[in-house]
């Protein structure tokens, strides 16, 4: 493999390593706050990429579809939470986990019936031709979808780290009774984190339809993927979720490269392969898991 | 002013608290004081809301707050600082004390004003702003639990046991700070173990007994009280010396 070509692979790995760490970040904001892993994460990702279509076909410009698959995906994750999950509280965290097996169902249920079962596209968000950077070639939608990932990251990051309001969520994932003896909302907590969860993972959606289509049935590979991505870098650990993606990302693509037979049928299986191993030798992640309350 | 009357309350179906009486006057130091398990904690946690009562009335002034969640009775300014203090251990002392204002949320400069006024309180604090509060010493982490309580501006402060797991040096220290505070008004629930140093502070004390306030008094009549100082008093009553630390 030459070196142009290794760059070729780590960009189309750095594609979907976005899309793996904005679904892995996702999982974790939800999980820190609640506990639950969200089984219906991958649906929100697919959700934004088919809102993208319609509202563009409908004609809307493509930073308005943008915009609006954002905002209807939030919406869904809001009432997904108020309707689902918060009535489910008392019956305990595995009881809404399950909830979120069930949500996923009727998420991919309601968007063949909305959408039906062909993959989508969406144009790129500024043409088709590639750009020359470093000696290689790259797609120019390769770095809108890196470049917003990582405006996604920094800006969260901002917003947990120096807003009281960020503080807040964190407070509540190390001890939520502590933080309303404070006079924190734990419920708006929650429900922020699916709101915010939603949003970017239906971000990572919208940027990935161009590249790769979508369909209502694409969500739960993503979601899995992303699931994996937050094992990886350690569950509960947002850095963690980001770098995992990424890095997963960048091993599917290689993976495509480097194994006899050069197709991408063991792209797939790499995730999961991932998975089982971090699990055996390494349950924590690559940057550990959730920094827990030893104080 | 807080005033409990008649709170019944338990886990389960156990019941735990059996009728208490109990108020706190503006500016007033009340204590209670009780052997393991008498209920001390569980009438603080029926104040701040954390556990609900079966039945009788808490008011704040003239406001109820016994149907009113943690978060709401907190930004009505009834704060508790709780058993083993919870501190936000990964997060920096700053931001601890931050979070203790969360339910003013002041900002700019009002916000640096008022950590200012827990820093000249707790000079020590100020020094390790930065530093995560779960490696603050013992004696630091009631500091900062008293400085985040302080940050809300409260009304009522519960104290649950602020002495535990400290050396006597530190435990004077806070004591003392705690008695500053009530000489500016602020008025306190305090539920201590360390009987004889709590009811030395305090305006007015309760005994606690198996859930029913026995015994209820002005702390100097309490400290003098002979029956008191045979059961609260003993080797067996004061501090538990298992979970003394330095600080
Ligand atoms: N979460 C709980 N679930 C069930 N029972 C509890 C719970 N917390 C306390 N109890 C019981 O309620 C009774 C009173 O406990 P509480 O913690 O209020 O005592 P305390 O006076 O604070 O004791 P200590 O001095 O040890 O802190 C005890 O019998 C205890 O076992
Ligand atoms: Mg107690």
């Amino acid at each position: 493999m030459t070196f142009e070509q290794l760059l070729q692979y780590v960009a189309s790995g750095l594609t979907n390593g976005s899309i793996y760490a904005l679904t892995a970040l996702g999982f974790t904001l939800i999980y820190n706050a609640t506990d639950i892993i969200n089984f219906a994460q991958g649906e929100f990702v697919m959700l934004g990429g088919l809102s993208a279509v319609s509202l563009h076909e409908a004609g809307a410009p493509l930073p308005v579809a943008f915009a609006g698959a954002v905002l209807t995906v939030t919406v869904v994750g809001i009432l997904f939470e108020l309707l689902a999950i918060r009535p489910l509280l008392r019956s305990g965290v595995l009881t809404q986990i399950i909830v979120t097996v069930g949500a996923s169902l009727a998420f991919r249920t309601g968007a063949l019936m909305i959408w039906g079962r062909d993959a989508r596209p969406l144009p790129s968000f500024s043409g088709e031709t590639p750009v020359r950077l470093l000696g290689a070639t790259f797609n120019r939608q390769t770095i809108w979808v890196f470049g917003l990932t990582l405006v996604i990251v920094v800006a969260l990051q901002l917003f947990y780290r120096r807003t009281l309001t960020g503080k807040a969520v964190r407070a509540c994932s190390i001890n939520p009774m502590a933080a309303r003896l404070m006079g924190v909302s734990y419920s708006r907590v929650v429900l922020l984190s699916f709101a915010v969860s939603a949003a970017i993972s239906a971000a990572g959606g919208v940027m990935i339809t161009p590249a790769s289509f979508m369909s209502y049935a694409s969500g739960s590979l993503i979601g899995l993927k992303g699931f994996a991505a937050a094992i990886l870098g350690g569950l509960g650990n947002p850095l963690g979720a980001v770098i995992g993606g990424l890095l997963l990302g960048i091993i599917e693509a290689l993976s495509v490269g480097l194994l006899p037979g050069g197709s991408s049928g063991y792209k797939d299986g790499v995730a999961f392969l991932i998975l089982v191993l971090v699990l055996f030798a390494r349950p924590q992640g690559l940057m550990g898991g959730r920094i827990v309350d030893k104080a | 002013m807080l005033k409990l009357q008649g709170i019944r309350a338990g886990y389960g179906r156990i019941e735990v608290l059996h009728g208490i009486e109990c108020t706190v006057g503006d500016g007033e130091i009340v204590t209670v004081v009780g052997a393991n398990g008498a209920g001390k904690s569980t009438l603080l946690k029926t104040v701040s809301g954390i556990l609900g009562i079966w039945s009788g009335t808490i008011e704040l002034g003239s406001t109820a707050i016994h149907k009113k969640s943690v978060e709401r009775i907190a930004s009505l300014g009834v704060v508790q600082i709780p058993e083993g203090r919870q501190l936000f251990g990964p997060l920096t002392v700053e931001e601890n004390l931050e979070l203790g204002g969360y339910a003013k949320r002041r900002s700019g400069r009002k916000a640096h004003a008022k950590l200012e006024e827990v820093y000249e309180l707790f000079p020590r604090l100020r020094e390790r702003r930065r530093q995560q509060a779960g490696t603050l010493s013992g004696g630091e982490q009631q500091m900062l639990a008293i400085g985040r309580a302080l940050m809300a501006e409260p009304r009522v402060l519960l104290l649950d046991e602020p002495s535990m797991g400290l050396a006597p040096l530190i435990v004077k220290e806070i004591f003392t700070i705690l008695g500053e505070l009530n000489q500016r008004g602020l008025g306190m629930l305090l539920v201590e173990q360390d009987a004889r140093l709590a009811l030395s502070l305090a305006h007015r004390g309760l005994v606690l007994e198996r859930g029913t306030v026995v015994l209820e008094d002005t702390g100097q009549a309490l400290l003098n009280n002979p029956d008191v100082q045979a059961i609260y008093f003993g080797q067996h009553g004061g501090r538990r010396d298992s979970r003394t630390e330095s600080a």
